[in-house]
């Protein structure tokens, strides 16, 4: 668990978010799609270094087993996790539920995508990390083709007790009318796209020294302005809509306080 | 007054998870608030009673005193369930004991209620055993339990040798015990506490435990997939008259969650 400057957060009864309000409920967010090369990792890492650069403690579980994956650019804050025995399986959803007050998010590959949602459903986990005052939100790359839009559909069936959203890549699923397939039933009204990026900046951003924070607080002076002045405006809309979430979280607290 | 149930849980094999079973029908007994009391013949170390030391007595079924406190006391105390975790190689010696001092008449003549759960390993002798143990049987409600909880397979059983020994004994219902994962059974054996407890993440004392989430997770899963077999076969409606489960309050053959009964011990 890691805040951006590489320390461990304060302890306190609370946690505080950069304006000062106070927090009680941690998003646990699972990124996930039963297929490949949908921009999984990408997502990954945009909400961990959007929580990195909030000053927030972030704890991210890597279940790729190819790379590029997670813990190859985000080395310090990624745990890889292994679901192929009990032992494995305790060292990713005990230590997740152990701890309430960090932010979570876990990549789930494509391949470990099915033995995931099955243990998940099976030990109650999602159920569990509600108890423990974790919020549940399962972002789900959507993709071309039936096998995705059935897995969707298996999700939303067994999960009830998370917020599945979708999530379109315009990448991958530009021109996809995903609405009827990948319908928004979650009380989450936020719409989720990753928009197109050029393809230079594509490169910039997959190599794995590049960091979305340290862009954030100094742009590169080797980056020509029209490049920099996209990636910025990029990464800016990117992080709207996670913001989008964090105000829903804290409404969602607001209310049900006052209830 | 309700009549005395008697539920005889063994196997002439060793082995097999009598005692497992034995502890799942503890714990799904005590949720659907059914009293019940245990005899754990395993002389003199009895598991059984290391789960459930509030509810069980370890006691010798060869011996005619420790038979006599079982069965001349089915009528008293606050139990309407007497649950007999018979040893291996008891079994059949046990039957033909009920037998001898007219307990399976009593059973046959309904002055009360005589449940056999056989536990079967996967080798032929066990469909050997499902013939002998037949002759003793009487009216007893007979449930053969395939446990798969030790990795069984039951490999040497073809369907039409099955069928055949599975027809001697009337009304015969078969349960299926899924496997638990190993870690998690050897955790709740350390714990040595009910299935319940282990769920609720509690101690024996009642304090809080610090077992597993995923292995506590698998338990409530593997326990709540028993207990939808119990409640398939109206366990409790064997033991406790339909009509006395209503005026207790209980929908019939409505399955009780685990999670809800594991919050409720919490």
């Amino acid at each position: 668990m890691l805040t951006a400057t590489g320390q461990a957060p304060a302890e306190t009864g609370s946690i505080r978010t950069r304006d000062g309000a106070s927090r009680r409920t941690t998003p646990l967010y699972v990124v996930c799609s039963p297929q490949r090369c949908v921009g999984k990792t990408l997502l990954a890492r945009l909400l961990a270094e959007f929580y990195l650069i909030d000053g927030l403690p972030v704890a991210a579980f890597d279940l790729a087993d190819e790379g590029p994956q997670l813990a190859d650019f985000l080395p310090r804050c990624t745990t890889i996790a292994d679901l192929s025995d009990a032992t494995g399986q305790m060292a990713l959803f005990d230590q997740i539920i152990a701890d309430r007050r960090t932010t979570k998010i876990i990549d789930v590959s494509h391949r470990a995508f099915k033995d995931f949602f099955t243990i998940a459903q099976k030990i109650g986990f999602f159920e569990e990390a509600r108890r423990q005052g974790m919020e549940p939100l399962i972002l789900f790359m959507i993709a071309p083709g039936p096998k995705s839009a059935k897995a969707y559909t298996i999700l939303g069936r067994w999960f009830a007790e998370a917020s599945l959203l979708p999530v379109r890549n315009q990448l991958v699923a530009k021109g996809i009318p995903y609405c009827a397939a990948f319908p928004n039933e979650s009380a989450v009204s936020v719409s989720l796209e990753i928009p197109l990026l050029g393809a230079s900046l594509r490169t910039l951003v997959d190599q794995q020294s590049f960091s979305f924070a340290d862009f954030w607080r100094t742009t590169p002076a080797s980056l020509p302005a029209r490049l920099d002045d996209e990636l910025q405006a990029w990464i800016k809309r990117n992080f709207l809509q996670f913001r989008e979430i964090e105000l829903w979280l804290m409404c969602e607290e607001i209310m049900s306080a006052l209830k | 007054m309700a009549k005395p149930a008697v539920v005889l849980i063994g196997a002439d094999k060793g082995g097999v998870g009598k005692t497992t079973v034995a502890r799942t029908l503890l714990d799904y007994f005590t949720a659907h608030q059914v009293r019940v009391r245990a005899f754990d013949t395993e002389v003199p170390r009895g598991t059984l009673k290391r789960f459930h030391p509030e509810v069980t007595e370890i006691v010798d079924i060869n011996l005619v005193p420790d038979q006599m406190k079982i069965f001349d006391t089915l009528q008293e105390g606050d139990a309407s369930v007497t649950l007999i975790d018979v040893r291996a190689g008891l079994m059949s010696p046990t039957l033909r004991a009920l037998r001898d001092i007219g307990f399976i008449d009593a059973a046959k003549k309904g002055q009360l209620t005589f449940a056999v759960f056989h536990i079967l390993g996967p080798s032929i002798a066990s469909l050997d055993e499902i013939a002998e143990t037949a002759a003793y049987l009487g009216d007893a409600k007979y449930f053969m339990v395939k446990n798969f909880i030790n990795n069984t397979h039951f490999f040497e059983w073809d369907e039409a040798t099955h069928s055949s020994y599975f027809k001697r004994i009337k009304d015969a219902v078969e349960i299926t015990i899924p496997k638990l994962s190993e870690m998690a059974t050897e955790q709740v054996e350390l714990a040595s506490v009910p299935f319940v407890t282990f769920i609720a993440n509690k101690k024996r004392n009642g304090e809080p435990a610090a077992n597993s989430f995923v292995l506590r997770g698998y338990v409530r899963h593997w326990l709540g997939n028993i207990w939808a077999e119990y409640d398939r076969i109206g366990v409790t409606e064997i033991v406790r008259p339909k009509e006395l489960a209503a005026a207790a309050g209980e929908p019939a053959g409505r399955p009780r969650p685990v999670m809800r009964i594991a919050e409720a011990a919490s």
